[in-house]
């Protein structure tokens, strides 16, 4: 990882381009893989809750981590957040804003029943990858000669995120018996689930931090980043129309 | 550019520090994926922490569900274009239930009928029974569990339509009257997650021409 030449036959494989192109891959097989099913039998997750009833702590726990481990949305805004965030004090301040966030929405948006089409919700969270990349790129410093509080971005993108899982978990058509008792251990599943992801970006973030390929890809990363934003909002908004 | 500074070199994580906390990372993931993921997945619970936590159901009925939806794919594959919902039509009760699912025209007189079935589901087990009906129809039901709760759902098909429902829902009694949305099959699915075998029995009356089992 010392500076690469511009004609290092393998750089292509390091370059964030390369990270793009696979995560549209991604989407796109994803997308042809979660078609509705035929004869109204929900499979997976969906499938056994409903199948089931009552309070089911550890599955409900296990169903919120996976979540937000497989949730590719909320992995890119915490990767955007914690991009140039090194020191452990900062990461957890800004982690817990986002947990208070999305945990305030998720509590509220099933318990009170509130149902936002999730095609709005998640292209808002899409849209919140691409405020983050711009963000850290400085681009709110240069157009508009101030840097927008990150911790208040954080909070409130975070109470976005929250009602998409809201969304989802309405989606699951839960049974009311036994309902708070699984809201709250599926939230402490997604919170749980977001440290172990955490554990893993950080990890990564931190070998890659100590060569210099960091701050001279950190500018390209920021606009695949906003790149890959700008894709889940299109994914979402074409849903919501053809739907 | 960059709403952030350059770290010193020296506020960063060493190399050593990085790989070993890879392999914590390793390490721990690996725990999981045997204990956690595994049960919850598929059913595969080597270190019965799965079991223990209630996971371990989680993955025998999503790996049941998934068997399930294959084997209904390839019986609606081969019935062609999915005329018929149930995969194993082939009459497991009713002796000429197969053919005439949707045209079961004028044989009986409309709230003509009475009948009691009565069927014995292993856990696990789920069972389909259907009433012959025209659009319109109605007919009263009441259905009991011998033991427990059953999940049930009420749904419709025809030709063409796989699928139309009408409530789903966990319970160990049922009242009410079934309204024929279309022409077609209408009736119930009921699947028995209690852990002990119960008996269904299911008294129809009202306006159709046929019950038929068809899971």
């Amino acid at each position: 990882m010392t500076s690469t030449s511009r004609h290092d036959p393998g750089s292509w494989l390091r370059s964030p381009w390369t990270l793009a192109v696979l995560a549209i891959a991604f989407l796109f097989f994803e997308g042809l893989l979660s078609q509705a099913l035929a004869h109204g039998v929900a499979e997976g997750d969906k499938g056994y809750i409903q199948e089931t009833s009552g309070f089911l702590f550890w599955p409900f726990v296990y169903l919120g981590a996976k979540h937000m481990v497989t949730g590719y949305d909320h992995l890119l805004f915490l990767f955007g957040v914690i991009f140039f965030l090194y020191r452990m004090k900062d990461i957890s301040i800004y982690v817990t804003l986002f947990a208070i966030g999305h945990s305030s929405t998720l509590l509220l948006g099933v318990l009170t029943d509130i149902s936002v089409s999730s095609y709005v919700v998640d292209a808002i969270i899409g849209l919140s990858v691409v405020y983050k990349a711009l963000d850290n790129m400085g681009a709110f410093q240069r157009w508009f000669g101030f840097q927008p509080s990150t911790k208040a971005a954080t909070l409130i993108f975070g109470l976005f995120h929250g009602f998409g899982l809201a969304t989802k978990l309405q989606d699951f058509q839960l049974s009311p018996d036994g309902l708070i008792g699984n809201l709250i251990a599926f939230n402490i599943g997604v919170e749980a689930g977001q440290l172990l992801a955490l554990g893993g970006i950080l990890i990564l973030m931190g070998f890659w931090r100590r060569s210099n390929s960091f701050w001279k890809h950190a500018y390209l990363t920021n606009v695949v980043l906003m790149t890959l934003g700008f894709i889940l909002t299109g994914y979402q908004l074409v849903g919501l129309f053809v739907m | 550019m960059f709403n952030a500074n350059r770290p010193a070199r020296s506020d960063l994580p060493s190399t050593a520090q990085l790989l070993k906390s890879t392999g914590i990372a390793a390490v721990v993931a690996s725990v999981l994926v045997v204990t956690v993921v595994m049960p919850a997945e598929y059913g595969v619970d080597p270190t019965r922490v799965g079991s223990l936590l209630g996971l371990t159901e989680m993955g025998r009925i999503k790996v049941q569900l998934a068997a399930e939806a294959e084997a209904d794919a390839a019986a609606d594959a081969t019935a062609g274009s999915g005329v018929t919902v149930a995969p194993a039509v082939s009459a497991a009760l009713a002796p000429a239930a197969t053919a005439t699912t949707a045209q079961a025209p004028a044989q009986a007189a409309p709230g003509a009928r009475t009948d009691e079935t009565i069927l014995t589901l292993a856990p696990d087990q789920g069972a389909e029974i259907k009433l012959v009906m025209e659009e319109g129809a109605k007919a009263r039901f009441t259905w009991t569990s011998s033991g427990g709760r059953v999940n049930y759902d009420t749904h419709a098909d025809r030709p063409g339509v796989s699928y139309h429902g009408y409530e789903k829902g966990s319970a160990q009694e049922q009242t009410g009257e079934l309204t024929a949305a279309f022409t077609g099959s209408h009736g119930w699915f009921w699947r028995n997650r209690t852990g002990a075998p119960v008996t269904i029995t299911l008294r129809t009356q009202g306006a159709y021409s046929e019950v038929k089992r068809v899971v």
